[in-house]
C-alpha cells in the first residue's frame, strides 16, 4: 500500500494539534504530519519524496513568521514532483488580494476560514485525497473504506 | 514490499518449483521438462492469483514473460535443450506467446471498450436509463427491478465496475434519503452488484471470463458467434434478474413508498454524438446477424467502431490511454497458460495418464462448476476463469462425445464461465460487490446471503438451461 502524507502548516501548535485531532479517523490509511512554517514543510515534503512516499495533502494556514502561506501552496503547485498534491488554505487573516492569489497562482482546492467545522474539514479532506489516490492510479481498493463515495463513483464510471 | 506480501510470493515460488521436482514418473505420468516448466508457471499463477500479493495483471505479465524464458523456441539457451544438446521437440512458438495480446478475443474485448468509452462519453449510458426507467414508475418496488434490467442489459456492453459505479452514483443520494431502518436500502445497493455481474454473462463481450471461455471452444474449433451466445445468454440473464429480483424484495422488504430517480438529461445531437449512436446501433445488429448473413464474424465486427471513433476524432488519444488495458492483459495470461497447456501436450499427457473415463459426465460438470463458483468467490472472476477453464476444456475434449447428451463441450466451457461469474457473495468477490458495500448500505452478512442463494440459483439455471438446449440439438 501506498503511503500517502497530510502536511498541516501552522506556526500555532494548538492549531497543529487540532487539525490533526479532526482527522484522527483517518490515520489507519494516511499519515499526518505537522509542520512549524512553510520551510520546515518543504523540506519534509522533500524527505517524504526521498523515502518514495506522497503528500496527498497540504493545509496551510497564510500569516506565519518566515514566509506566507499562499507562497508555500504556490511553490508546491508550480513544483512537477507535486503537481497532484491538494492544497487548502485554512486561515484567518488573508485579505482579499491574498484569497484572490491563493486561487489565480497556488491553485489551491479549497479555503477554510477559521475556526473551522471539523466534520466539513473531514468530508473535504477525504473527498481530495479521494481524487488524489485516483488520479496518481493508486491501488483504490487499498483505501476503499475512507474514499468518498460520489468521487469514486464518478471516477469509476469512466473505467 | 510489506512482509506479508514477501510470504506470499515465498510460499508460491517454493510450491512452484517443488512442483517441478516432482518424480512424475513414478506417478505413472510420463512428461519432459517443458511440460513440467508449464505445470510450474501454472501453479505460480494459480497462487499467485489467489494470495495476490501483486495486482492479478501483473501476474499475467509474468505468465508470458516467464513463458517466454523457459517454454518458447527463443527463450534461454539452456532451457531450450536436454542435458545431451538435443532440442526439445515440444517447444512452444515464440510467436504464439507474443500474439496472445493481439488474439482475435482480446480485438473483441478492445472494440467493446471503444462502444463503451464513446457510449459513456456522449452520456448515451445515462440518457438511455432515463428512458429505460420512466416505465417504472415511482413504486420502489418496480424501480428496483427497472435498475436491475437496466444495469444488466449495460454490463452487456460495458465492465461490469463502471456499470456498478454509474449506477451507484444514481443510487446513492437517493438512498440517502431512505429511513435508516428500511431494509429497501440493502436491496437497492445488492441489486446493482447482482445484476452487473449477471448482465455480463449476456453477451461474448460483456465480462473477461466469457473472453477465456470464448477462446478455449474457439481452439476446440467450436465457434460460438455473438449471436449465439446471446441467444442463451440473454434468456439466462433475463430470467436470473427476475429471480434476484425476487430475493432481494423477501429478504429486505422496502419500507418508502415512492421514490424518484434523478438521471440523464437530453440526448446529445452533435454530429458526433450521432455517429456514437449510428455506429454502436450498427455494430450491435452486425454481431447478432452473424458470419452467415454478412460474411464478418464478431472480432472482425468489434474492429469497426474502432476505426470509426478514431477517425471521428470520438475516442481520442487521450480516451485510449485510459481503457483497461490490465484487464486484456489479464486475459492475456490467461490465454498464454491455456496456450502452454495445449502447445507444449502437457494436457494430452495427463489427461492420458488419468482416467476421466470411469468419471460420470455429470458429476464432472456439476463439480466443475461449483468448484469454479467457490474459488469466483475469493479471487478474480478473470482468473479463476483463466486456470479452471483450459484444464476443463482439455478434460472435456477426452471425454469426446460422452459430453454430448449433456450439451457437449461447450456446455461444459460455458457452465464453468457462467460460474465464475456467479461469484459475487463478499465484498472481495468482484469489484462491483466492493463498491456497493463501501456505500455503507448493505452489511456482508446480507451480501453473503443474497450472493449464496443467487450463486447457487444461477449454477442450478445454467445446468437446466444446457439441458434443455442439447435435448433439443441447439447446442
Amino acid at each position: 500500500m501506498e503511503t500517502i502524507n497530510i502536511i498541516c502548516v501552522d506556526d500555532q501548535s494548538d492549531v497543529l494539534d487540532a487539525v490533526t485531532r479532526d482527522l484522527r479517523s483517518l490515520e489507519q490509511f494516511y499519515r499526518v504530519e505537522g509542520a512549524e512554517s512553510a520551510e520546515d514543510c518543504l523540506s519534509l515534503m522533500n524527505e517524504m519524496d526521498e523515502r518514495g512516499e506522497s503528500v496527498g495533502l497540504v493545509i496551510s494556514d497564510h500569516v506565519m513568521p518566515g514566509g506566507n502561506g499562499v507562497e508555500l501552496l504556490q511553490k508546491i503547485s508550480s513544483n512537477p514532483i507535486f503537481k497532484e498534491t491538494r492544497k487548502i488554505l485554512l486561515t484567518g487573516q488573508a485579505n482579499h488580494a491574498d484569497t484572490i492569489r491563493a486561487v489565480n497562482e497556488a491553485h489551491i482546492d479549497n479555503y477554510f476560514e477559521k475556526p473551522w467545522d471539523p466534520e466539513d474539514l473531514l468530508a473535504t479532506t477525504k473527498s481530495l485525497l479521494t481524487s488524489f489516490v485516483l488520479d496518481k492510479g493508486f491501488e483504490y481498493k487499498d483505501f476503499l473504506p475512507i474514499l468518498d463515495q460520489v468521487v469514486l463513483l464518478s471516477y469509476l464510471k469512466k473505467d | 514490499m510489506t512482509k506479508e506480501k514477501w510470504i506470499k510470493v515465498f510460499i508460491a515460488l517454493i510450491v512452484a518449483i517443488g512442483l517441478y521436482f516432482l518424480p512424475y514418473d513414478s506417478f505413472g505420468v510420463a512428461i519432459n521438462p517443458v511440460e513440467k516448466r508449464v505445470i510450474s508457471i501454472f501453479a505460480l499463477a494459480a497462487l499467485l492469483w489467489i494470495l495476490e500479493p501483486f495486482p492479478i495483471w501483473t501476474t499475467s505479465m509474468l505468465v508470458i514473460v516467464t513463458m517466454l524464458l523457459t517454454v518458447s523456441n527463443h527463450g534461454l539457451l539452456f532451457m531450450q535443450s536436454d542435458a545431451a544438446g538435443t532440442p526439445y521437440a515440444n517447444l512452444i512458438s515464440y510467436k504464439a506467446i507474443m500474439a496472445t495480446f493481439a488474439d482475435p478475443i482480446i480485438m473483441l474485448f478492445l472494440g467493446g471498450f471503444f462502444l463503451a468509452a464513446a457510449a459513456t462519453k456522449y452520456r448515451l449510458d445515462m440518457n438511455l436509463a432515463k428512458v429505460l426507467l420512466k416505465p417504472f414508475g415511482n413504486n420502489p418496488k418496480y424501480i428496483l427491478l427497472g435498475l436491475m434490467i437496466i444495469t444488466a442489459i449495460f454490463s452487456m456492453f460495458m465492465s461490469n465496475t463502471a456499470t456498478a459505479a454509474m449506477m451507484l452514483a444514481i443510487l446513492a443520494p437517493v438512498l440517502a434519503l431512505f429511513d435508516s431502518s428500511d431494509k429497501g436500502r440493502a436491496a437497492f445497493a445488492l441489486a446493482i452488484p447482482v445484476a452487473a455481474n449477471v448482465g455480463g454473462m449476456g453477451t461474448p463481450i460483456g465480462t473477461p471470463p466469457n473472453a477465456i471461455a470464448l477462446k478455449a471452444l474457439a481452439d476446440s474449433g467450436l465457434n460460438v458467434s455473438f449471436g449465439k451466445w446471446m441467444a442463451f445468454g440473454v434468456p439466462y440473464v433475463i430470467i436470473l434478474i427476475l429471480i434476484s429480483w425476487f430475493v432481494l424484495i423477501k429478504l429486505f422488504p422496502i419500507e418508502k413508498k415512492t421514490m424518484e430517480l434523478k438521471v440523464g438529461d437530453r440526448f446529445l445531437k452533435t454530429p458526433k454524438a450521432i455517429i456514437v449512436y449510428i455506429t454502436f446501433g450498427l455494430t450491435v445488429v452486425l454481431w447478432v446477424l452473424g458470419e452467415g448473413v454478412h460474411g464478418m464474424d464478431s472480432n472482425t465486427v468489434a474492429m469497426i467502431p474502432m476505426a470509426v471513433f478514431a477517425l471521428a476524432q470520438i475516442i481520442t488519444k487521450d480516451d485510449l490511454k485510459g481503457m483497461s488495458w490490465d484487464v486484456l492483459w489479464l486475459v492475456a495470461g490467461g490465454f498464454a497458460l491455456g496456450l502452454g497447456l495445449q502447445a507444449t501436450g502437457l494436457a494430452k499427457d495427463l489427461i492420458g495418464a488419468i482416467s476421466f473415463d470411469s468419471l460420470p459426465v455429470v458429476a464432472l460438470m456439476i463439480g466443475s462448476g461449483f468448484l469454479c463458483l467457490l474459488m469466483a468467490n475469493f479471487m478474480s472472476h478473470t482468473a479463476t476463469a483463466s486456470l479452471l477453464i483450459p484444464i476443463i476444456a482439455a478434460v472435456g475434449t477426452s471425454l469426446g462425445t460422452t459430453l454430448a447428451p449433456l450439451g457437449g463441450l461447450t456446455a461444459l466451457i460455458v457452465s464453468v464461465a457462467f460460474a465464475s461469474s456467479l461469484g459475487m457473495s463478499l465484498p472481495i468477490s468482484t469489484p462491483p460487490n466492493a463498491l456497493a458495500h463501501a456505500t455503507g448500505f448493505v452489511d456482508t452478512k446480507g451480501m453473503a446471503k443474497v450472493g449464496i442463494v443467487i450463486g447457487v440459483v444461477g449454477m442450478l439455471l445454467t445446468y437446466v438451461m444446457m439441458y434443455l438446449l442439447a435435448t433439443f440439438h441447439v447446442l
